[in-house]
């Protein structure tokens, strides 16, 4: 039955070329949509590396009068982060650089290390980030102010661009561009986002001056006013500061949400295609079953059952959308071959699987209702009707 | 061979009940060449379709082969069709999208075999109509004489002890409509098939071993 199948298609592959660039296009369109899907679920699955709750950003900046010696600046900074670390209610303090978890800023640096080229995000933070947002040294540790005697700039690298550079090797004591030397491996932060991609990441020990962005981790008990008495604080030590408060649980939700946007918007087009396809596959099936009507009633005359007509109609169609599925799948593979986007091979093979399920179930839902129509015709009817 | 008592037929509308057969008592013998003959809208091919299971009577009984017709389902009523019954229209319904020996094929496509199996006996089949070189043809490329031949050989492909043609030279000139005659008669005469032929040509009828006349949807003759 299925090479009969394939005789009637390929006889009809006039009729059916432009069935079979639709489906062939919807292919394309589900598979962008799904790796999309597959690609932020799996990052959504990777565990987040930190701990988001109970923390406040602070953002206050000051514009310090010119020429205030960088001693000065420094001794601001130490005093206000002593003065928070000793209120009721908060656990930690630490200052850190724009790129913060969630915020919207990006930093990276361009390193080559045995002629391996990355790009990581490069962190600054003081010594105490690893304990505000209890972060897992996998190797070594964090620095500490000990670090500061040290002949060489101390660096903390993640998980993943200890792996870029390393391998399976240790990487602890080698010595990156810039003096930088290696002191511990810090597991991966999803700190962009849940839905944000896992990238190589350095952490710099921050640099004496003036720091204007901390974060403030709050006790579990903490009170609910624990949040203005740090503005009243941080207003002490830094009168006619800029001084700006928020949960990063909050900058957290935000985040993900811009990251979301594209995935609803695909979602959206993509939906708006899929109806379509779908309209389109169930009006040429349906229309192909009133014109066949006579050859319905003459396959029921020559020994087709009901269920065999059903089967017939649902057998074509997914005989003709197997043939636009299989051009597609060989343009799709293309994508983890040649390596484009940079996304890992199973996700391109997950979304190739599920685009090809997706497409399979939509048109066996369409074929399904003027498939049984079919079965209904009455062979003594059809074969008299021309 | 087929077995009619007083078989009725009556179609019903919402406002309009017509009586298409009633009361025909008919018994076909194996190996007989029947034809039926009368006006239009007589019941002719309603009684034809009722002897080939396309149509089921609103009455009386009908056995084939001593099977009592009554008592089939969906599925073993497509099996006897498939296995005792082959059809000649006189619009030959042939599949235009498929070839000839394609077309031919199709009765043996719900039976088990094999696609070496379905082919030899499809060439077989078109051997017999005189069709062997025009098996890779489409219908369209055939003559009205030609799509005939091949709808009987689609219709003796898969060995069936019973046709039923429903005014097979209906649209064909007198030459052709003998040439398809013939090829019916041969089938008769030499392999025993028994044949049931609606028919409006007299001359043709004339051909056959006995002659049933319908009338407003009973049996005059």
């Amino acid at each position: 039955m299925l090479q009969h199948l394939l005789t009637l298609i390929w006889n009809k592959k006039r009729q059916h070329f432009l069935l079979f660039l639709e489906l062939f296009v919807s292919f394309l369109v589900l598979f962008a949509v799904f790796t999309m899907l597959v690609f932020n679920y799996d990052n959504f699955r990777t565990p987040r590396g930190f701990e988001y709750q109970r923390i406040l950003t602070v953002t206050a900046s000051l514009r310090l009068p010119a020429g205030t010696p960088n001693d000065s600046a420094t001794l601001l900074s130490e005093q206000l982060k002593r003065s928070l670390k000793s209120m009721s209610g908060v656990a930690e303090v630490s200052y850190v650089g724009s790129n913060s978890p969630y915020m919207m800023s990006s930093m990276s640096d361009q390193i080559t290390y045995n002629n391996i080229s990355a790009q990581p995000e490069s962190y600054q933070a003081d010594d105490d980030y690893a304990r505000t947002v209890q972060a897992t040294m996998v190797r070594g540790r964090w620095y500490s102010r000990f670090d500061a005697a040290s002949g060489r700039r101390p660096v903390v690298i993640n998980e993943a661009l200890a792996e870029k550079f390393f391998g399976t090797g240790d990487p602890l004591g080698k010595v990156l561009p810039g003096d930088r030397q290696i002191i511990g491996v810090v597991k991966n932060m999803k700190d962009k986002g849940d839905y944000a991609e896992i990238s190589p990441g350095i952490f710099h020990r921050t640099d004496s001056g003036f720091h204007d962005k901390f974060l403030v981790k709050l006790t579990a008990g903490a009170a609910p006013s624990a949040e203005s008495q740090i503005y009243k604080t941080i207003m002490r030590h830094l009168p006619g500061s800029s001084t700006e408060i928020e949960k990063l649980e909050d900058k957290r939700v935000a985040r993900n949400r811009l990251a979301l946007i594209p995935v609803i918007l695909m979602l959206v087009i993509s939906g708006f295609l899929v109806l379509n396809v779908a309209l389109g596959i169930y009006g040429v099936v349906w229309y192909s079953v009133n014109k066949r009507r006579s050859e319905i009633g003459l396959r029921k005359a020559v020994g087709a059952t009901a269920g065999g007509i059903t089967r017939q109609i649902l057998g074509e169609v997914l005989v003709l959308t197997t043939l636009p599925l299989l051009l597609g799948i060989i343009l799709a593979v293309q994508f983890p071959v040649l390596r484009l986007f940079d996304l890992p091979a199973a996700t391109y093979m997950i979304a190739i699987l599920l685009a090809a399920a997706f497409l399979y179930l939509l048109v066996t839902l369409c074929a399904l209702y003027p498939g049984r129509q079919a079965a209904k015709i009455y062979p003594a009817v059809a074969l008299h009707e021309d | 061979m087929i077995h009619l008592q007083q078989i009725e037929k009556v179609y019903r509308t919402d406002t309009v009940e017509t009586q298409a057969l009633n009361g025909i008592n008919l018994t076909v013998e194996k190996g007989e060449f029947l034809s039926i003959m009368g006006p239009s809208g007589c019941g002719k091919s309603t009684l034809l379709n009722i002897m080939g299971l396309l149509d089921a009577p609103s009455g009386g009984e009908l056995s084939i082969a001593g099977s009592d017709t009554r008592q089939l389902r969906d599925r073993q009523l497509a099996q006897f069709r498939n296995q005792r019954i082959g059809f000649i229209f006189q619009s030959y319904h042939l599949i235009n999208d498929l070839r000839v020996l394609d077309n031919v094929e199709l009765p043996l496509l719900y039976r088990k075999s094999t696609a070496k199996e379905r082919r030899g006996l499809a060439s077989d089949a078109l051997g017999k109509v005189g069709l062997g070189n025009r098996m890779k043809h489409f219908p369209s490329q055939l003559s009205g004489g030609q799509k005939q031949r091949v709808a009987i050989a689609r219709a003796i492909v898969g060995k069936p002890s019973i046709i039923l043609a429903d005014e097979p030279t209906g649209n064909l000139d007198s030459a052709m409509g003998n040439e398809v005659m013939e090829i019916l008669l041969r089938l008769n005469k030499e392999d025993g098939t028994t044949i049931v032929m609606v028919t409006h040509d007299e001359q043709m009828a004339r051909k056959t071993h006995r002659l049933v006349r319908l009338f407003d949807g009973a049996q005059v003759q």
